[in-house]
This record gives C-alpha cells, structure tokens and sequence, in this order.
C-alpha cells in the first residue's frame, strides 16, 4: 500500500510539473496561501455585510463542491492523460498489468487524491487563515479548527463524487435516481426551510460549535463513504463493443452557416458521448450555481432589488465562461496536426462551441430571473450572463489556448485571468447596481472579448502547438 | 524526377537535446523513400518539422515547393500523414472520423471513399464502432486511411505497419508500392530494416539527429550488401562518433 501510495503521488506530482513547469506549478500552493493570508484582513470589513456563519457556511460549501470537482477530474486522468501526452496511463488504470486487485488499486487512488489536493488546496487556505490570526484577532483555536473542518468538506465531496461514479458503473439508472432524488431533496428543503439544511452539513456544524460526537459522526459518514464507493467499485468493462448511428453528417449539415462546422460537430459529439457535458453541466455549472446563488441572497438585503439577479448574472457569466475547458478537456493539437488545421482554427472551432453552448447559462438565468420574481431585469441579466462569458472565454483562450483546464495551475496565468476578469467584475457591478438597465451595457464587452480571441489566434499560432 | 522534397542544414534543438542536426535531404517524384533509424535517432521529428506541425530551430525544408515553416497549412492540405502516436478521436465512429476528415479536407464523395477503404482494409464490421473501443490494429487502419483518402501527390507516413499482422503488411506494402507506381511519393519512417529493403527506391539513415547517409538502396544490391547489416555498421560507427 505505502510504495503504490507513493508513486501515485510522484506521478500526479510529474503530472501536473509536466504541464507547466516544476516551479510554476511548486508555487500554486504559495498563491493560495497569499490569496488566503490577504483574503483574511478583509473579514472584519465583510463582517459588517455578511454575518459570520454565513461566510464560514459559504467557505465549507465552497471546499466541498472544490473536492466535487478534483474528484471528477481525477477520475477522468486517463483519458486526459492519453490526448496530453499520447499512448500514455496512469497507475490507477493498471490493474490489468500489476498482481492488484482493482479495489486496492482504487482505495490507493482515493487516499492519493485526498492527501495530494489537501496539500495542493487545503492546506495553503488554512494555513493563511492561520497566519493571519495574530493579526486578524481570530483565535488561534479557531483557526485550527477551520482547517480541519475545510479538510472534511473537501473530503465530503471527493467521496460524493467516488461514491456517485461507483454506482454509476454499476449502473447508470440508480445513479441518475440517486443525483436527481439528491437534488430534488435539496430544492425541496431549500423552499420549504430556508438554508436550515445547509446548516446540518457535518463539517459546517463542527466548526460551528465542536463536540467530540459531532467529529465522530463527521468522519464516520466519510469513512462510510469512501468504503462503500470501494466496495462497490467495479473496472470498467471492456471488450463490449457498442454500435453507434452516425451523428456526424447531420450535426455537419445543421451547422453549415457556423465557420468551422466539422470541428464544432466534433466537439459537440465529444461532449454528448464523453458523458462530460452531462456531468460538467451538473457538477461545474448547476450545482455550483445553486449554491453561489443561496449564498448570494444571504447578501440580499444589504443590495438594490435588481442587484442581487444582476449580479448572479455576471458570475454565471463567468462559471459559462469555463465551458471552453469543457470543450478543450479532451483536445489536444496532437489528433488535429496530420489534417489541414491551425491552432488558430481550433481556437475558433471551441469558442464557436462554447458561444452555442451558452444556450445554457442565458436559459438558467432567464428561468431564474423568472422564478425569483426578477422578470424586469430578464433583459439586462441575460445581456450581462452572455458578454461576461465571451469576453471571459476570449480571456481564457488569450491566457491558455487549448490547455486551459491545466493552465489554471500556472501561478502567473490564473493572476493575470483574475485580474482581468476582476476588473471588468468590479466596473460592471458598480454600472449594474446603479441601474439594471445600465447593465445592458456590458455587450460593450463582446468586442474586448473579441479582441481576445483574435490575439489568442495570433499568440497560440506562433508557438509550437502543445501536445506533440 | 522532380524534386518533391527538399531538406537543408535543419535542425531542431529541444531545451538541451538536439533532435535534428543540420540535416540535407531530398526526396524525387514517384520515389518511396526510407528514413531509417533506431529510437529517439529524430525521424518523428523530421516528419513533424516537414509537415509544418513544429517549427525548425535552423535550416530549412521545402515539401511540394512549400517551405515547412511558414506554409504547414497548405502543405497539410497537399499531403497526407500518419503520425507514429496519435489515434482518432475517442468518441467518433470509424466512419464519422473518416466523414470528419473529409469535411475538413472538403471530399465531396467521403462516405464513398470511406466505404472502399473499410472494405480494403477488411474493417469494414467496424465503421460504426467508437474509435476508443477499437483494437490497436483497427485504430492503424483507420489512420492509415486517413492518410490517403484524399490521395495526396505526398505521404509523409511514420511507422505505418507496426500495429499490423503480417497479413495485413503483405496488403499494406503492395498499396505502398502501387501508390509509387501511380507517379506519387512516400516518405517513409520506419526501424523495421526489412520492410525498407523491400520496398524502398531510396534511404536515409538517420542517428541521433544527424544524417548518416543518404541514397538508393539498388547501390547496395549492387555491392551485395543488405541493409541490416549496412545500417548497423553505420549506426555503430555513427554511436562512438
């Protein structure tokens, strides 16, 4: 167990190193730690707009969809692996070829997980709050304690996430009953309750008021979830060899007006059969959404009418915006380079998809504005979802090319990504609470978002293409 | 003969290893060309600086009078390739990467073409299964298709039989040899010595980036040597060099 354990560690490590430098990648967890450090002088300040529970709840929540996340991209690494670097594997995919059982195999991967992104993650967000206390008058206990309770969250949805995926191979039809009466409990309880659910989250109840039985029932909920998603663990099968009708022609055909038809139906066929669009819009987009929005209508008193749905508006802009990883996950120039393409082409081929794709966060805003009563600020909500989106896609593409979705790791690319986005953030919130239909002004935005692209095309055009 | 191909002093170095050395080659019209070499000598490179895929670091190439730095893009379009790693893309069926290199390549008749080389290359059982479920043979198959569908007056092909039984070698060196008959050209990358024997006109003998030797293989038929034992005195001598 320790020697596999180990390896498993080195080969994330070499992973990650691998795609953007030793250094680069060595000082991610310094950021998170500074982000964190400075992050912490402004709690007094938000203290007086948001009440404390509150921001400790949004930062459980927030640990617990990360863990949610890293989850699924760990166990999608294979197939990333193979469009990064060619005929390539992991270790969690080799039980056909070492004397282990897969379930061993797995178990090693879930601890490797949990311990690699806790030190990736959560320790250098703890250990800023930490840092900080001295200065910030958090007791010292306190913080400790945080940390801790941030490890279980992340915890919790790393095992949500294992769980989901153990079932799912086992059977597709009891996962999508198990997610959707998941959900539907969720919604349920939000409408009839309020956050009261939310409040019951384990780690959050910890942090909130420690008792020893409280931290024993938190980690035997984990330690029953880790185990069963190992019990009922199954490999893939292989060898099944399913036959597929031909989507490629007629999505061809419908997209004849779109400049770069046959590689967008590619893309949109990539994500249909991949599972991806499916489990992205679910675990990036809607969920994330649901909860960025309960959180944010804590703060809706303290904002106009219109500001809260205008403001969600831009953050759903910006989590719309990531669907460009959705539709470069897979693609890496390698597959492209023996046909007639140009990086700068694939770039527009994945804008193009992801500008179709935004179908989905301008419908969730509109039935949001709708449902929160909201339906006057439909228009600008929608206009401010949809530019802040493509002009941060344009931004990701400029910054990352077709690896944004490793990219984010490098120090430097994600500062600069903040910075820009956190700029355009900042004026358009102050425009929008003025006035919601000054938001509509933010279609102003397509054509720095424009730009973006045209310069990414340029920029990525002129280096050797990555994945070769 | 015209000259399809034309190689001069190109290098490519990679951080602190240099795959290409200053290498000068050229490549005639109608020929099946062999570039030979053992593991890591710099023959994927070759190909990936020839068909515009990376840039050179010194020198230049000019394929189909196209130079290989600034204009990859037309000759992509003029030539066609297998590249010696990549497969198809996990989640398209055989027939629908073939109709997705016939879109971006603009076949007007894919799904035709499409049809003879599956019934060519006896895959045909497989078109509508995904290219992730296929056999490591079929994945071959396919981008070996891929590579001439279009029938390019140039194949640039790296390894093309390394996946194949030997039955399908046999079918696969007589396409080959008929393709060169046809006026056309191959540029072939390959460390299997025997196949190169038999099919290549010309060759090359490439070692740790740098060219070795270059020229016909009937000059060695003539002196009675064979291109095993040729290519491993050159490479020895080549490695203590």
């Amino acid at each position: 167990m320790p020697e596999l354990f180990m390896r498993m560690m080195k080969e994330e490590w070499r992973m990650h190193s691998t795609i953007f430098g030793h250094v680069s990648f060595a000082l991610f967890p310094f950021m998170i730690f500074g982000i964190s450090f400075m992050g912490s002088f402004l709690l007094p300040h938000l203290r007086q707009a948001l009440p404390v529970g509150d921001m400790a709840l949004a930062t459980h929540v927030m640990f617990l969809v990360l863990g949610a996340m890293v989850g699924g991209f760990g166990l999608m690494g294979n197939e990333m692996m193979n469009r990064r670097f060619g005929q390539a594997s992991l270790l969690a995919y080799s039980a056909r070829s070492l004397p282990l059982s897969g379930k061993f195999i797995f178990a090693n991967f879930v601890v490797k997980d949990t311990v690699y992104y806790f030190f990736l993650w959560v320790l250098p967000f703890g250990a800023g709050y930490i840092a900080a206390a001295p200065f910030t008058g958090a007791p010292f206990s306190s913080a400790l304690l945080l940390l801790f309770t941030l490890a279980l969250a992340f915890m919790a949805g790393l095992c949500t996430v294992f769980l989901l995926s153990s079932v799912y191979v086992r059977s597709r039809a009891v996962c999508g009953v198990m997610v959707i009466a998941g959900g539907f409990l969720l919604l349920a309880s939000f409408l009839s309750t309020g956050p009261t659910l939310a409040l019951l989250f384990p780690p959050y109840m910890l942090y909130s008021g420690f008792s020893w039985g409280m931290l024993l029932l938190s980690c035997a909920i984990l330690a029953a979830m880790f185990a069963l998603s190992i019990l009922l663990f199954s490999p893939d099968e292989t060898g099944t060899t399913r036959v597929h009708g031909d989507l490629y022609r007629p999505l061809v055909k419908r997209g004849t007006f779109l400049q770069q038809s046959p590689l967008v139906a590619k893309d949109l066929i990539d994500l249909y059969r991949s599972g991806i669009g499916i489990g992205q819009a679910l675990f990036s987009f809607a969920i994330p959404l649901v909860v960025i929005w309960f959180f944010l209508s804590l703060a809706g008193s303290f904002l106009p009418p219109h500001g809260l749905i205008l403001l969600f508006a831009m953050i759903s802009g910006v989590i719309g915006s990531t669907m460009y990883t959705w539709v470069t996950e897979f693609d890496s120039f390698g597959p492209y380079a023996c046909l007639p393409v140009s990086v700068s082409t694939l770039i527009q081929s994945k804008i193009t998809t992801c500008a179709l794709l935004q179908v989905l966060p301008a419908s969730f805003i509109a039935i949001t504005a709708v449902l929160s009563g909201n339906s006057a600020d439909l228009i600008p909500a929608v206009a401010l979802c949809v530019s802040f989106s493509f002009y941060a896609s344009g931004v990701m593409a400029y910054l990352c090319g077709l690896s944004p979705s490793v990219l984010v790791y490098d120090v430097k690319v994600l500062f600069t990504y903040l910075v820009f986005d956190g700029a355009v953030f900042a004026i358009f919130s102050a425009v929008s609470l003025a006035h919601p239909l000054y938001a509509i002004s933010s279609v102003l935005l397509f054509f720095p978002g424009w730009l973006f692209v045209k310069a990414a095309m340029r920029r990525w055009d002129a280096v050797d293409p990555a994945g070769l | 003969m015209s000259v399809v191909l034309e190689v001069s002093g190109l290098s490519k170095v990679y951080g602190d290893v240099t795959a290409l050395d200053r290498v000068s080659l050229s490549v005639e019209e109608g020929s099946l060309f062999g570039l030979l070499g053992p593991n890591g000598s710099g023959k994927t490179t070759m190909i990936k600086v020839l068909t515009g895929q990376i840039r050179p670091t010194g020198g230049s190439a000019m394929v189909l009078g196209l130079d290989s730095e600034h204009e990859g893009l037309r000759i992509r379009e003029r030539v066609g390739i297998i590249p010696e790693q990549e497969s198809p893309p996990s989640f398209l069926t055989s027939m629908e990467y073939l109709e997705f290199v016939g879109a971006v390549r603009k076949i007007p008749d894919i799904r035709e073409r499409a049809d003879e080389w599956f019934d060519y290359l006896e895959f045909g059982d497989k078109k509508n299964v995904l290219c992730k479920d296929l056999s490591r043979g079929t994945r071959q198959k396919l981008m070996f298709a891929q590579a001439f569908i279009h029938e390019p007056a140039l194949a640039l092909i790296d390894e093309p039989l390394i996946n194949f039984d030997p039955i399908m070698q046999d079918l696969v060196k007589d396409y080959l040899k008929d393709y060169v008959k046809s006026g056309k050209t191959i540029f072939l990358s390959t460390h299997i010595l025997e196949v190169a024997e038999e099919i290549c006109s010309s060759f090359a003998v490439l070692h740790r980036g740098r060219l070795l030797h270059s020229g016909p293989v009937a000059d060695l038929a003539e002196k009675g040597v064979h291109l095993s034992g040729f290519f491993l005195s050159l490479v020895r001598k080549g490695g203590h060099a």
